[in-house]
């Protein structure tokens, strides 16, 4: 199979993310796509990696598991921290650090 | 030596906030300056730095590729400008001592910073190094005026920062184009070092648009007249003891700039604007003094004396004549030993008077203070430059300097000595004598307050009786310092006749 | 010993006292303080006399002896030097000095026996008396000044004694900015004469000058007009008098010692001083010889209409020092000298009775309120007689022969100087006229309140609510006001002293150098002045005129003063009425604190106002301030309003940005 489905693959998933982060106003939903993105460059990596038969992508693969771990880990965090000052569960209504 | 004298303030006042407690800090931050002043006491006595000599040298390649240079030295020019520094910090970090405030830690840590950046700039001897330490001295102070300061402190320090700023980065600009020029006249490698920037001499037109980036930032920084917009706010809104260092030792950089870089590099700039920078001076002795005429803040009424007493060494300094720069570094160590008490008895004062700092509120306070009264009375004496005073045997120099190079302009500084007796006693009559104002409660000085203010008194009176204490070291390295600026000076004005 | 070392000691001696009092004011109780500070300023007097003794022995040639202790600031040509010159014009001025000196500490012993105050006045009074004694023995110009602006701020400190009056502390401010302004025009006055003599040393000036000045040239007669500056403002003399009368707020001892006896006079000193330097430049004489001559008229004026005690004897001690000013410039060295020591003796003697006569009253000085005090105050009337006689010059007396003997060198010099000659006898009479005024009003007549409850009941008047005259105030009793505690001279044994020595002094004073009789102050002051190149040698006719006229002239300024004030009381009343217009202009000080407040103090005090009001609000803040802080905050706003805190805008910015680096480098390819 060439690289090319796989690339095409992980730029739809790049651009579903993408698209639902900046319509979505839920965080978690947020959330939600950011994961999409970053499969979508896991998927990316991955492929190239297979493609030129060494294991470099895979690492790279690796480590961004682990950081989008702790990413939804904080992210979570915030939004429950969120919810508990009884704050609404909205993006656009979140916006205290305006200039 | 050198490095230990800079770094002993800022290393002690982090030991002392990483110990934390309030009294640790406090303790450790005084002993820190403490041992700043022992050094400088020690260089004093020590000092052999005839002919001019810089002595104590440190000397190593910091950034080789810049040619930027840890580079330190000592001679008659910052000799007792260090010791002037650390004894101001010193008795300030005491001050701050007896008081309890906020946050202590960092306050001290802020201030021991201060110090050593302060005493880094007058000993640099090179000029990266110099700008750095330039910078680095402002930081701090903008932490205490934004943190510690009074209701104001805001906007204050807006103010603060952004004049300083601009003149910190005309300062720089206009080092790195020195630099890079001199290095491109002379074909060497690139050197910040103040010989290496002397020995060659640039062109004409080069120097002027260099003099005038440094003067925009010594000027801001003394505060000369028009520049000295930043200070009545940030004066009224400095907490005492940040006041009494900012005003005392800060304001001296810029008029060392003046003296140790500015007229040895860039002599014939100097020449050129001698009038103008003479004008600059004149003016800002006029205006502080009538500024202060009209003030009541007790605070302001010193700053503008202050803007006054500045405008007398930038005359001095461009003069152009030995007496006048012997004049100029003598009233610079003058300057600080009074202006710093000033501000301390202006807090007592207004601790008397009910917290206001006006003098429409105080009044009568002698009455139960005879010692606090005796000690403001010399202090007053001395900084409206009494015959017998230090301040006296400073400005008798710079006047008779000028006196010898420009006739009128001496003439017309001379009221500036007669304005100065009347806003200063001015300040003393309406706070210590004059019927009680409303909330007047007459105490004594308190032993703690006395073991501040005395050691002042002390210097004031050895510098009234003793100058040539001063003089007679800083004689060599003044006069070779402005030689060439007054070589130029004679030539071009023999070519005018 | 040596004289010099003599005359350390004298120096050191007021010093010492003025610390000790400084330091135990707390500690010392009752009158220690200042019997501290008479004994410190005895033992200066006591080792001026040895000094005197000293200066005897050496050779009348090498009476020129100079002592340095260190260097104050020897840099770059500058040589100011802690030097002291003893010669016989600086002994006799530390003799005169001193002496005058201790006795007034003396007589403030009991009559600021009772002041809050007590120690704080004899530190004060010490510090004064060190200072005039470094300023009459100063070997070198800066240490000149130094104790010429010491003296100055003593006298500052002296007359806002009673510092919760705030007529003292105004007339404190007033007397010091005018005299820093004489300061300024002697520091200025020595920059002349320094850019060409290169010294400070006094004696070395003097020895260059005639090498480096040509007589007459512009730098020495700027040199000399701006020395007489100095000299003006420290002797009151027109138009820098004004704080003269004001200062007469101090109490009472303060202005017999600082402004009638020692320190008006050092204008005097330093002319004698310099006189090398005004040898070079007649012209400056000249006009000190004229502003000499109009003080002593206009002063004389305005004592004839002056009503407060001590303002008229202050008025008087002005125009005594223009017959003093007129006398050195005109170079009769010797004859002003002369007249300063006997001036010392009797304005002392005047203002300490002054202050008898104003304690018997409560405090209150108009002479409006006094009358009849013959009775009640015989000593202190006594001495008021012979002080009157002094100043009046009434043979024999001090003042007849001192004040003559400037007259008769005028009249030597010839020319024009026969006017200075003729307006000095016109001040004689006026002298007469305003000191007989004075004592009639306060002696003869009815006796008034005061005095009748102190013959009466043997009580000094006390006021129930004591008030400043000048003002209205109530008076603080925490600080002191001059009046209830202080004693009168019949009661204290001290103050009958010291006036008792003084009167003696006024009467017999003059034997120093009566004309053809005694010369021995010229011959002990000829050292000094033999380079002098100004001669008055007058004619023994116009010697007899002299002595014939001033004799005439204050007998009969008395026996005026007499018919007018005495004889027939409505007259003066009459004569006001007749002489309005004149009367009005002497009853206003010659309108000049006003001329100056117009010239000088309203454009300062506008300027001030300018600076704030206008010039720092609109050009420092607005333009200046404001134009900097409103360029940053324009481009700060700027960069703000991206900021708009919806965190879907921002990922649409990162999007579109990592989209077009994207688009980029895609098209590079």
């Amino acid at each position: 199979m060439s690289i090319g489905w796989y690339l095409a693959v992980s730029a739809i998933v790049f651009a579903i993310g993408a698209g639902g982060v900046l319509v979505r106003r839920n965080p978690v939903v947020i959330l939600l796509c950011l994961e999409l993105m970053l499969n979508a460059a896991n998927l990316a990596l991955i492929g190239f990696s297979r493609m030129w038969g060494n294991g470099d992508g895979q690492v790279f693969a690796l480590v961004v598991i682990v950081v989008a771990a702790c990413e939804v880990t904080v992210g979570l965090g915030l939004i429950v921290a969120i919810h508990r000052r009884r704050l609404p569960i909205d993006v656009d209504e979140l916006r205290e650090l305006q200039g | 030596m050198l490095s230990i004298l800079i770094w002993v303030p800022a290393v002690a006042a982090l030991i002392g906030t990483i110990a934390g407690g309030r009294r640790t800090a406090g303790t450790i931050a005084s002993l820190g300056s403490l041992g700043a002043l022992g050094i400088a006491i020690s260089l004093i006595a020590g000092f052999n730095g005839q002919g001019g000599q810089l002595t104590h040298v440190i000397d190593t390649v910091w950034i080789s590729s810049l040619g930027i240079h840890y580079s330190l030295g000592l001679n008659g020019l910052n000799l007792f400008l260090v010791s002037m520094t650390t004894f101001v910090f010193a008795l300030a970090v005491i001050a701050s001592n007896l008081r309890s405030g906020a946050r202590p830690e960092l306050y001290f840590l802020l201030l021991g910073i201060a110090e050593s950046a302060v005493l880094g700039a007058l000993l640099a001897q090179d000029l990266a190094l110099f700008v750095g330490f330039f910078d680095l001295m402002l930081i701090p102070f903008y932490f205490l005026t934004g943190m510690y300061g009074g209701p104001g402190r805001v906007m204050a320090t807006t103010k603060l920062v952004i004049y300083t700023f601009v003149g910190s980065l005309l300062m720089l600009a206009g080092a790195v184009a020195l630099a890079v020029l001199t290095a491109h006249a002379s074909g060497h490698q690139i050197s910040f070092a103040y010989s290496a920037l002397q020995a060659t001499r640039l062109g004409r037109g080069t120097q002027e648009w260099i003099f005038l980036l440094f003067a925009a930032a010594f000027l801001v920084k003394m505060p000369a007249f028009p520049l000295h917009g930043w200070m009545p706010d940030g004066y009224r809104e400095m907490p005492l003891e940040v006041l009494a260092v900012f005003s005392s030792v800060l304001s001296k950089v810029g008029a060392y700039g003046f003296l140790a870089i500015v007229l040895p590099i860039l002599p014939d700039a100097s020449v050129h604007f001698q009038t103008l920078l003479l004008l600059i001076g004149l003016i800002s002795i006029l205006y502080g003094s009538a500024m202060a005429f009209t003030q009541t803040n007790a605070r302001l009424i010193i700053g503008y004396s202050s803007v006054a007493q500045l405008g007398f060494i930038t005359m001095g300094i461009f003069a152009l004549a030995p007496q006048g720069a012997q004049g100029a570094v003598l009233q610079m160590v003058n300057h600080a030993i009074v202006v710093a008490p000033l501000f301390l008895i202006v807090g007592l004062l207004a601790a008397r008077a009910g917290g206001s700092e006006d003098i429409r509120d105080m009044g009568g306070i002698a009455m139960r203070a005879p010692i606090l009264a005796t000690v403001f009375l010399i202090v007053t004496f001395a900084t409206l430059a009494m015959p017998g005073s230090g301040n006296f045997v400073g400005e008798i120099l710079i006047l008779l300097g000028l006196f010898k190079t420009k006739l009128v302009f001496s003439i017309i500084a001379f009221t500036g000595v007669l304005m100065a007796s009347v806003y200063m006693l001015r300040v003393f009559i309406r706070s210590m004598h004059n019927r009680a104002g409303p909330e007047v409660v007459s105490r004594e000085l308190r032993w703690r307050d006395a073991a501040v203010l005395v050691p002042f008194v002390g210097a004031i009176l050895l510098f009234a009786i003793y100058p040539q204490i001063e003089l007679s070291r800083a004689q060599d390295s003044v006069t070779s310092s402005i030689s060439a600026a007054q070589t130029i000076a004679s030539t071009t004005s023999v070519a005018d006749r | 010993m040596s004289a010099t070392a003599a005359a350390w000691i004298v120096l050191a001696a007021p010093l010492a006292g003025t610390i000790i009092n400084g330091a135990l004011f707390r500690r010392l109780p009752g009158r220690s303080a200042g019997w501290i500070g008479t004994g410190a300023v005895a033992v200066s007097f006591i080792f001026a006399l040895i000094t005197l003794a000293k200066i005897q022995s050496v050779a009348p040639g090498a009476r020129e002896l100079t002592s340095t202790l260190w260097t104050i600031a020897g840099t770059t040509g500058v040589d100011a030097r802690a030097t002291i010159l003893v010669d016989p014009l600086s002994v006799l001025m530390i003799c005169v000095v001193a002496g005058v000196s201790t006795l007034i500490h003396l007589y403030s012993v009991s009559y600021l026996a009772g002041d809050r105050g007590y120690s704080r006045f004899f530190a004060y009074l010490n510090f004064f008396v060190f200072s005039m004694l470094l300023l009459v023995l100063a070997g070198n110009f800066l240490l000149l000044i130094v104790g010429w602006a010491f003296v100055g701020a003593a006298s500052y400190m002296l007359i806002s004694f009673w510092y919760r009056r705030t007529t003292a502390t105004s007339a404190g401010i007033k007397a010091f900015v005018i005299n820093v302004l004489g300061d300024v025009g002697l520091v200025l006055g020595t920059f002349f004469i320094f850019k060409h003599t290169g010294t400070f040393d006094l004696l070395a000036s003097f020895h260059r000058a005639p090498h480096v000045f040509t007589s007459g040239s512009g730098d020495v007669t700027a040199g000399c007009l701006l020395l007489l500056v100095g000299a003006f403002a420290k002797s009151a003399q027109i138009p820098l008098h004004t704080w003269l009368p004001d200062a007469m707020e101090g109490p009472t001892p303060v202005s017999a010692l600082i402004h009638a006896a020692t320190m008006v006079t050092a204008g005097v000193y330093l002319i004698a001083r310099m006189h090398p330097l005004f040898q070079l430049a007649p012209a400056a004489g000249d006009v000190g010889a004229v502003v000499g001559c109009l003080t002593l008229l206009i002063a004389g004026t305005i004592g004839l209409a002056a009503t407060d005690l001590k303002r008229v004897i202050a008025y008087s001690t002005m125009s005594q020092i223009g017959y003093m000013i007129m006398g050195v410039s005109i170079g009769a060295y010797t004859a002003g000298l002369f007249h300063l020591m006997t001036h010392a003796f009797f304005k002392a003697l005047l203002f300490m009775a002054a202050g008898s006569l104003i304690s018997a009253m409560g405090g209150v000085q108009s002479l409006d309120r006094m009358s009849g005090f013959r009775r009640a105050l015989p000593f202190t009337f006594a001495c008021f007689i012979v002080g009157g006689l002094a100043l009046s010059g009434v043979p024999p007396f001090s003042g007849y022969f001192s004040k003559d003997s400037i007259l008769l060198f005028a009249a030597g010099r010839g020319g024009w100087h026969w006017a200075l000659w003729a307006a000095g006898y016109v001040g004689a009479l006026l002298t007469a006229l305003y000191t007989f005024r004075m004592i009639f009003r306060a002696f003869l007549g009815e006796p008034c309140a005061e005095a009748l409850e102190l013959i009466e009941t043997g009580h000094l008047h006390h006021p129930e609510a004591p008030t400043n005259p000048a003002n209205g105030e109530i008076e603080d009793t925490d600080v002191g006001f001059p009046g209830p505690d202080h004693a009168v001279a019949e009661r204290a044994i001290p103050m009958r002293a010291a006036m008792g020595i003084l009167a003696l002094l006024s009467i017999v004073g003059g034997i120093v150098a009566i004309p053809h009789v005694t010369s021995w102050l010229d011959r002990f002051l000829a050292p000094t002045f033999a380079d002098s190149t100004l001669v008055g040698n007058a004619s023994n006719g116009v010697l007899a005129l002299g002595l014939i006229l001033g004799a005439v002239v204050s007998i009969g300024g008395i026996a005026a003063a007499y018919y007018i004030w005495v004889a027939r009381p409505q007259l003066a009343g009459q004569l006001r009425e007749r002489f309005a217009p004149l009367a009005t202009l002497f009853e206003n000080k010659w309108y000049f604190d006003e001329l100056i407040d117009t010239l000088v103090v309203r454009p300062g005090a506008w300027f001030g106002r300018f600076s704030q009001n206008t010039f720092e609000r609109v050009f420092v803040n607005g333009l200046l301030v404001g134009g900097s802080t409103g360029l940053v905050r324009a481009s700060s706003a700027l960069v703000r309003a991206t900021q708009s805190g919806i965190l879907r805008v921002y990922a649409a910015l990162m999007l579109l940005g990592a989209a077009a680096v994207a688009l980029y480098f895609l098209l590079q390819s």
